[in-house]
């Protein structure tokens, strides 16, 4: 059915595991993502480097016929983009990805703010997955390019 | 002083033109397409006769002076010095920054700097046709251009709407457009709310040096008088901004209500960054009355932090003060303090990646009342808790043979756990607890004939935790959410003093396609199996029973701007006890937004009626001038609208109107229903706002 | 506008004055009555001098008269303080005016001024310029123009 697995020698995921570099992480946000991405695919120096920027809002729901808001969620944005590390000009891959998580404020204090923590770095672990995964099946176009250099 | 005006002032000027006629030593004539170009300076005309023994140009229109400044001079006839620095200029016409415009039957430049017009009309609108009337204009006896202050003093001036005189001010001073921090009143805007009535704000504001600024904002309505203040001041290492307001209404009369909201960021030595956000309010219902914001719970925060690649070290403090007529705020915990530091090593013998991290907690209710009491909630009113925990966990991931991509992942948790004025709690546990999970993935996949690309991707983990659950209260850990970010974890409470235990199997599958055209899919299904149900877990975090809701997550996105997510949990009997979606369409005309949530009636989470929500919120742009705004939330359950938003928005190159109307249905004892409409009119052409040349009209001939 | 007895008058010129040829060389043509004199050719009337490397002389029909004079191959005219410079220059006595054409730069005290053509009235003493003349209008010391 035309199907092979990703990682296995010759797969896309080979072009990625253990061969991409993080920036140095500036946010807790930042940090969580490349915990993440590097506990997936290992910590390495090159010889592609990827760039992410993360942006999260945040958004109230649910609010009762009393106005109180029972319902936050997360809206984080990734765009990121792909490098060699030998020429930051040129991009290789780019791409973007976006994904949210809630958390209710139904509990007490302490228990919303836990809540909220937690909501919060799911979702850098939902966007790291899903940048993992759209650099997995844009990989191809990666060959490609190193071909033609 | 413009240092630029003063060094060119004695540059030599060059005079171009199609004919020159020396009469003599002191009289020169030049005419057809006669350009004089001086310092920063370009005048055109027809004919100038350069008199040398007076020093004066007399120069014959239609005149076009342009300067370093970008300013344009018009006029039809006048007499300049040589350095165009003195002199009168006949039916004069001064454009500032492309944008204002300085109609005068005579203008007369003094020292290079000053420019008096006399019978003026001043507007910024597009004015097509010699005798067409602008939208607004200001006509004035007198107006002087201050070019090195950039200030224009209007005497005896009139404001006029499609030549309809509206107000007279013997005197009035407006900053010209290329102006960047001036003292003067901002943008006024009129406002009408059912809770104040109707009233005008009239901001002011003051820059005090370059680094600091305060604006001062008169409110006077009908029902309230307030004073709004903001002040920002700038450091060389962060920044502080301080907004608030003083003020007495009907609504809770003979009483000085007000809020204050500080908020600064500072950058620390060795990479350390401090942020603090402190809110007060003088009442539960002020917020809302003066509509500053939705909160219903203040939450005051200090925190500290440092980001390296390898180490996160965060401390916070955080009060709460809850806004909730059925809160009380002596039972809720109110105070509450962490600290955590995380250490990644990267052993090379061992492989993988060691991490090291130790955390410490508090919170603190100002009751003491050491069972619960008749207050709304069930917990202990009294309680205040204390916990130190550390882990280290030890992780690896291997490639086997056909693409399987394996994982290891082992982790000791170390807690102590001390509960002070709470009789139904343990009051001081210890407990180590170990756990261990292995994560297998296997990733499948595919570029179809047209180049879209898929990857399947099944996900197993078989995890276990040792050990029982300490006598310890759930304070932190009552609302567990379930979703693609904690399907393999080993504990899905969001905080310590609650751990999963007992062996688990998840297992999931993720799907997604990439289209050559454009658009892209994922879909994620996942399911949790467990030895022993976890009592502690609520109906809707799907996580009850030994076998968990279903898992499913769908996302979808298209090159036309449109994306959709969506994420539910579906029980046995395949209905949802919980469901979010997020609908978006942006494209350069509009920017739709929609949400969706729907949560199960459960009174563990204290939500005795289910809670399921429309929320849209649209901009649209009409036409190049008009464009709209509206935001709707409906509460499906009730049936009941919970507030409406409409805004509709004019601009073009000299006026911006924003009319915006909210109405907010929500009521409790210390909130009200309220209908609340804002216009604000901004003449344009006196900020720095730029000439928004993208909504210029242009004449039609 | 004959204009007051000024400085810039010098331009002015007694077309009536003796007109005084010194050349390298010069050839008499009789059949058409002019005379073409080469090399540092100077013409001297009154304070005004005109030099270029080729001038050609014609004679009017009344004996000894000089109808015009067409200097080329660069010109320079001075007359008192001014001085003007151009690719050719035609002399017409009996009209008292002097065109010169190409590249033409008159100098005048602190002012400079170029032009494609420069006609100059030596009764008035003053010249219409044309073709985009650029005027350099030097900024004048405060006490000369205090005069």
């Amino acid at each position: 059915c035309g199907f092979t697995p990703a990682y296995a020698p010759g797969g896309s995921g080979q072009q990625l595991l253990g061969r991409i570099a993080l920036d140095e992480p500036k946010t807790k946000n930042g940090y969580r993502f490349g915990r993440r991405f590097e506990e997936r695919l290992g910590r390495s120096s090159g010889p592609f480097r990827l760039s992410v920027k993360i942006q999260v809002d945040r958004q109230g729901l649910g609010s009762t016929s009393a106005g109180a808001t029972t319902r936050f969620r997360f809206v984080g944005r990734a765009l990121y983009s792909l490098r060699d590390v030998g020429d930051p000009e040129t991009v290789l891959l780019e791409g973007r990805t976006n994904a949210f998580t809630g958390y209710s404020t139904t509990g007490s204090t302490v228990a919303t703010l836990a809540a909220q923590r937690d909501a919060e770095e799911r979702l850098m672990i939902i966007l790291a997955d899903q940048v993992i995964d759209q650099l997995l099946i844009d990989a191809p176009r990666l060959s490609a390019s190193a071909a033609d250099q | 002083q413009d240092s630029t005006a003063e060094q060119t002032q004695d540059d030599p000027a060059l005079l171009v033109a199609d004919e020159v006629f020396v009469e003599n030593e002191e009289r020169l004539v030049a005419s057809g397409n006669v350009e004089a170009l001086q310092g920063g300076i370009r005048l055109s005309a027809t004919r100038i006769i350069y008199d040398r023994s007076t020093d004066t140009l007399i120069i014959e229109g239609p005149i076009r002076i342009t300067d370093a400044d970008g300013n344009v001079i018009l006029a039809d006839e006048a007499t300049l010095d040589q350095g165009f620095r003195n002199g009168l200029l006949k039916g004069a016409r001064l454009v500032l920054d492309q944008q204002l415009q300085l109609a005068s039957v005579e203008a007369r430049r003094v020292d290079g700097r000053y420019t008096q017009l006399s019978r003026v009309a001043v507007t910024s609108c597009q004015v097509c046709g010699h005798n067409a009337t602008p939208l607004w204009q200001i006509r004035a006896k007198r107006v002087v251009h201050d070019q090195v202050e950039r200030q224009l003093y209007f005497d005896e001036a009139q404001f006029r709407v499609l030549d309809v005189p509206v107000f007279y001010l013997p005197h009035l001073r407006l900053p010209d457009p290329t102006l960047k921090r001036a003292r003067g009143f901002l943008i006024p805007t009129f406002h009408s709310s059912t809770l104040l009535g109707f009233g005008i704000k009239v901001p002011y504001f003051i820059p005090i040096g370059r680094h600091q600024d305060l604006t001062l904002t008169p409110h006077l309505s009908t029902k309230a008088r307030s004073l709004g203040y903001r002040y920002r001041r700038a450091f060389a290492y962060g920044d502080l901004e301080i907004n608030g307001a003083i003020s007495s209404d009907t609504l809770k009369p003979g009483e000085a209500r007000g809020y204050l909201f500080a908020e600064g960021a500072f950058r620390l030595p060795r990479d350390f960054k401090l942020d603090f956000d402190l809110k007060l309010t003088s009442d539960a219902s002020y917020l809302n009355d003066y509509d500053i914001t939705g909160a219903d719970r203040l939450s005051s925060t200090v925190d500290l932090r440092r980001v390296r690649r390898d180490e996160l070290i965060t401390a916070s403090l955080v009060h709460y003060e809850s806004l909730r007529d059925f809160e009380d705020n002596d039972t809720q915990p109110t105070i509450i303090g962490d600290a955590a530091i995380e250490r990644r090593f990267f052993p090379a013998a061992l492989g993988g990646e060691l991490r090291l991290s130790a955390a410490v907690h508090g919170h603190y209710r100002y009751s003491s009342i050491p069972f619960d009491s008749a207050d709304a909630d069930l917990d202990v009113d009294g309680r205040d808790v204390g916990r130190i925990s550390a882990e280290a966990s030890w992780r690896k991931r291997w490639t086997l043979a056909g693409g399987i991509r394996a994982g290891v992942t082992t982790n000791l948790w170390l807690d102590r756990h001390m509960t002070f004025q709470d009789n139904t709690s343990v009051r001081d546990v210890a407990r180590a607890t170990h756990g261990v999970a292995v994560e297998l993935r296997w990733p499948w996949e595919r570029t179809g004939p047209r180049g879209q690309r898929t990857v399947i991707e099944p996900l197993l983990q078989l995890g276990y935790v040792s050990g029982q659950r300490p006598g310890n209260p759930n304070d932190e850990s009552t609302r567990v959410e379930f979703d693609e970010g904690n399907l393999l974890s080993l504990s899905r409470f969001p905080a310590a003093d609650r751990r999963e235990h007992g062996g688990t199997v998840a297992a999931g599958l993720r799907w997604m396609h990439q289209a050559p055209d454009g658009w892209s899919a994922a879909l994620t299904i996942g399911r949790i199996w467990r030895e022993t149900a976890d009592t502690e877990f609520t109906r809707s975090s799907g996580l009850q029973g030994t076998a968990s809701d279903w898992l499913v997550a769908g996302r979808f996105a298209h090159q036309n701007g449109l994306t959709l997510s969506a994420r539910g949990l579906l029980d046995d009997q395949a209905r949802f006890s919980k469901a979010e979606a997020r609908a978006g369409w942006s494209n350069n005309r509009m920017d739709l937004g929609a949400s969706y949530v729907l949560l199960v009636t459960d009174p563990d989470e204290d939500r005795l009626e289910a809670q399921s929500e429309w929320s849209f919120d649209g901009e649209y742009r009409i036409s190049q001038h008009w464009s709209t705004s509206t935001s709707w939330r409906y509460d499906l359950v009730d049936r009941r609208l919970d507030r409406v938003g409409l805004g509709l928005q004019y601009q073009n190159e000299c006026v911006q109107v924003d009319f915006g109307a909210t109405r907010k249905f929500a009521s409790s004892s210390n909130l009200e229903p309220s209908t609340d409409f804002d216009l604000t009119v901004a003449l344009k052409g006196f900020s720095t706002g730029g000439s928004a040349k993208e909504f210029r009209r242009t004449c039609q001939h | 506008a004959q204009g007051a007895q000024v400085s810039f008058g010098s331009m002015q010129q007694d077309t009536s004055a003796p007109v005084e040829v010194t050349a390298d060389s010069l050839s008499v043509n009789q059949s058409n009555g002019t005379a073409l004199y080469q090399g540092n050719v100077v013409i001297a009337q009154g304070d005004m001098r005109l030099a270029a490397p080729r001038v050609l002389v014609v004679y009017s029909e009344q004996a000894g008269r000089i109808e015009r004079l067409e200097a080329t191959g660069g010109v320079v005219l001075v007359s008192g303080e001014e001085a003007a410079e151009a690719e050719r220059a035609d002399y017409n006595i009996e009209a008292g005016t002097v065109v010169m054409s190409g590249n033409v730069l008159l100098t005048q005290g602190p002012n400079a001024l170029t032009a494609e053509r420069m006609t100059v009235n030596l009764e008035t003493g003053s010249a219409q310029m044309s073709g985009r003349v650029k005027t350099v209008l030097q900024q004048q010391d405060e006490e000369q123009t205090g005069n």
